[in-house]
């Protein structure tokens, strides 16, 4: 029979805990929702301006731009991963982690010469600990992130890559499909022609339809629309990530809360027989004492 | 007092239970602890009862303790003072045998023909014959070599509740320490079940000691009172098992082995007669000499510069709760104990040894050496750090735990599964045969996972295996079933 006092301090500390997971629960839902609108926004121009550069690709004009183009050899590879600052969001974290790693090892098995980047605390926390130090970290990522803030990322991205430092991008993060469902996902965004690839099956009827006039040509219009085009596809990842963060946190904290209930419910039974035990106990003895005494 | 005289005789006055009253004389009242007979034939039901004497009232009258049942006494009835106390043979000749408190065998082979008969009551060994050796005795059981090893010539406790396996455990110790001992062993069967009795005399029979080709029970003798007897005799039959116990070591000088099953029916049977006696109840209706009691028992279970009583208790722990005063009391006196705990045995590990809960005065590095000091307490922390974190990982799930702490989880899963061991008692049930591991193996073992090394084999492999490298043999006929 376990201490009743101990016990009391048990449901008391769960208790409290109980407190945290349901304002983390409350606090998560609303977050959710601002960044859903941002993420559900941003997803039509993203969209549009991915088929866009699809189209432009697919129009039989001779289109080249470096962006576009699948480099020959591989000699400089980036892996980003966008974690969350913060904990209490479930498998979130461990999940991004986990994949992100099992990316780094591949990608250092084929590129001689590859960085790391990493958004969030909670995945610079865990490459650290397993001795992956990062060559850039960001902590700055919030559950709004900007536009203006992914785009100086982005803008130094490109530099690199246009210079030649870089060959390809890789980045992990957590997919946004449905309010019940995220996935991880491992993307390349550098060079651009890959998503080309990857999300052709969709618009692909629809873009062969498409005619354009290009003016004044199409290598100025390139020159705008690609990289921009980057842009807004890092950037949605960045939202997504925030987003699914949110989601995950809200059931990780509205399962904890029930965890909690319960277990208040288990020790408060507990404690109720320890108390009474106890009572039943001392009036045996009180009662048997006085007994003996007659 | 007037000395008592085998012809001393006086009458019962009266009978409360399972004790009686006797008057004698006034000048010839038997001492205390003396033993008186009732022997007599009324309406052909005999009657063959030893009482001791536990009090004096006045008046020549006596209060007794009957070491038999009651039934069919009456009042006027003729009471023999043996002007002794209950005496039992001591010596070569108890050997193999099975007797009851009063020191009559019980195993149908006839009368035992020893030399010497001593009293079943005796004074603990003075503190200046007391040994202080101290050194560890092996058991090839890991989680008792790892973390409460036992003393050579001192006191093990197994605490725990109702079916937790404690007399499984203590004739697995039987089973291994008793077939690999030189000396003597004596077994104590205090108020358990008589079934378990048997079993165990079948069973030391068929058991040989090392390859000499005698069996187990050539080296020992047993004495029962079971749940079945009155308590009178299940509170004197330990004393009765010890005394023969006390016999090897003083005149042999031979290491002596001591198994008692279970102490706690002992202080239960004392708590029986105890209103009886007229004594008031003192906590949880126990009787106010519980701690005496048990103290003097324990006393004498002791090792002295002539020899040494090794000796290995099971306590029984009321509704498990271990503040109960009973095993309370038992608890002082051990040098090791283990408790068993009903949580760990629901998870299918046995031996379900609480590794927290359990200790030993020699688990420090002057005695058991840096090295396997440092171990033991490397898998404790491990295991303390898995049970605070539990509460946690009950409501937030594992994932919201740091890196180290879920390493620590991981890693404790696996020492909590690795304390489990095939028993060698067992191995008609379980179909595993039982596994002895050395202690060297048992340290090595256990370090190796606080380092990490095994970190890669599942959980289910550390389930009952010997030294680690049988968990790795059986991952990998796990691995082939899965495929």
């Amino acid at each position: 029979m376990a201490n009743s006092r101990a016990l009391d301090k048990r449901r008391k500390s769960i208790r409290n805990i109980r407190k945290i997971t349901r304002t983390m629960e409350l606090i998560a839902t609303a977050r959710f929702k601002k960044a859903m609108d941002r993420a559900a926004a941003a997803t039509a121009y993203t969209e549009r301006i991915t088929q866009l550069v699809r189209d432009l690709t697919k129009t039989g004009l001779e289109v080249s731009h470096p962006l576009l183009e699948k480099r020959e050899e591989i000699t400089n590879g980036k892996l980003l991963v966008l974690t969350a600052n913060r904990g209490l969001c479930g498998g979130f974290n461990g999940n991004l982690t986990r994949a992100g790693l099992k990316r780094w090892k591949e990608i250092q098995a084929e590129v001689p010469n590859c960085t790391l980047e990493l958004a969030g605390k909670k995945g610079i926390g865990g490459f650290e600990f397993r001795g992956h130090m990062p060559d850039k970290a960001f902590t700055h990522f919030e559950d709004k992130p900007t536009f203006a803030e992914v785009d100086v990322i982005a803008n130094r991205y490109l530099e690199e890559y246009t210079l030649g430092k870089l060959d390809r991008l890789d980045v992990v993060y957590m997919k946004f499909n449905t309010i019940a469902r995220q996935e991880v996902a491992v993307e390349t965004l550098l060079p651009l022609g890959s998503i080309g690839d990857d999300d052709g099956a969709g618009g692909g009827d629809e873009g062969a339809q498409s005619q354009y006039e290009f003016l004044p040509s199409p290598e100025s219009i390139l020159e705008e629309v690609v990289p921009t085009s980057f842009k807004v596809k890092l950037f949605k990842c960045f939202l997504d990530s925030a987003v699914s963060e949110q989601i995950a946190r809200m059931v990780a904290m509205k399962s904890a809360t029930e965890n909690a209930g319960d277990l208040i419910k288990l020790l408060s039974m507990q404690y109720n027989r320890a108390r009474q035990g106890q009572i039943t106990s001392e009036l045996m003895d009180l009662i048997g004492g006085v007994e003996a005494l007659n | 007092m007037a000395t008592a005289t085998a012809n001393n005789v006086g009458h019962i006055t009266q009978i409360i239970g399972s004790t009686f009253d006797v008057e004698f004389a006034e000048d010839s009242l038997p001492a205390i602890y003396n033993a008186l007979r009732v022997q007599s034939e009324t309406k052909g039901v005999k009657i063959d009862l030893t009482g001791e004497v536990q009090q004096q009232l006045g008046g020549g009258r006596v209060r007794c303790i009957a070491l038999g049942s009651t039934d069919g006494l009456i009042r006027g009835q003729e009471c023999v003072d043996t002007g002794q106390p209950v005496t039992v043979p001591v010596g070569e000749a108890t050997l193999g045998r099975v007797f009851n408190v009063l020191g009559d065998a019980v195993d149908g082979r006839g009368e035992v023909k020893a030399d010497e008969h001593w009293s079943i009551h005796r004074d603990a060994p003075p503190l200046e014959d007391l040994s202080t050796k101290t050194e560890l005795f092996e058991t090839g059981i890991k989680v008792v070599d790892l973390l409460t090893p036992f003393v050579r010539g001192g006191k093990a406790g197994l605490f725990g509740g109702a079916g937790l396996g404690k007399t499984v455990i203590l004739t697995e110790l039987i089973a291994r320490i008793a077939s690999a001992h030189g000396g003597y062993s004596v077994f104590a069967g205090v108020g358990e079940r008589t079934r378990e009795g048997t079993d165990l005399w079948l069973e030391m029979q068929e058991a040989k000691i090392g390859d000499t080709g005698k069996s187990v029970i050539d080296q020992t003798c047993m004495v029962f009172g079971q749940m079945n007897e009155p308590p009178g005799a299940r509170l004197r039959v330990a004393l009765s098992a010890l005394t023969m116990a006390e016999y090897f070591r003083d005149k042999t000088g031979a290491d002596t082995l001591l198994f008692v099953d279970n102490i706690f029916r002992f202080s239960q049977a004392g708590s029986e007669v105890s209103a009886l006696l007229g004594r008031m109840p003192s906590a949880v209706g126990y009787q106010p000499t519980l701690a005496s009691e048990m103290g003097a028992l324990q006393e004498r279970i002791a090792s002295t510069k002539n020899g040494a009583i090794t000796s290995v208790q099971a306590v029984y722990v009321p509704a498990d709760d271990p503040t109960d005063p009973a095993p309370a009391t038992a608890f002082g006196q051990l040098d090791a104990f283990l408790y068993l705990e009903r949580s760990i045995s629901e998870k299918g590990i046995y031996p379900a040894v609480d590794p927290l809960a359990s200790s030993s005065r020699i688990l420090d590095p002057q005695y058991v050496g840096e090295r396997h000091y440092n171990c033991a307490r490397r898998v404790q922390t491990t295991l303390q750090r898995y049970r605070e974190l539990q509460d946690i990982i009950a409501i937030l799930g594992v994932d919201e735990l740091s890196e180290e702490d879920r390493m620590i989880v991981h890693r404790a899963r696996r020492i909590e599964r690795f304390l489990s061991q095939p028993f060698l008692v067992a191995e008609v049930f379980t179909g595993k045969p039982g596994e002895i591991t050395s202690l060297e193996d048992t340290i090595r073992s256990f370090e190796e996972i606080c380092d990490g090394k095994w970190d890669h084999l599942s959980e289910d492999a550390f389930m009952y295996v010997g030294a680690i490298e049988q968990a790795e043999e059986q991952f990998k006929k796990l691995q082939a079933k899965g495929k």
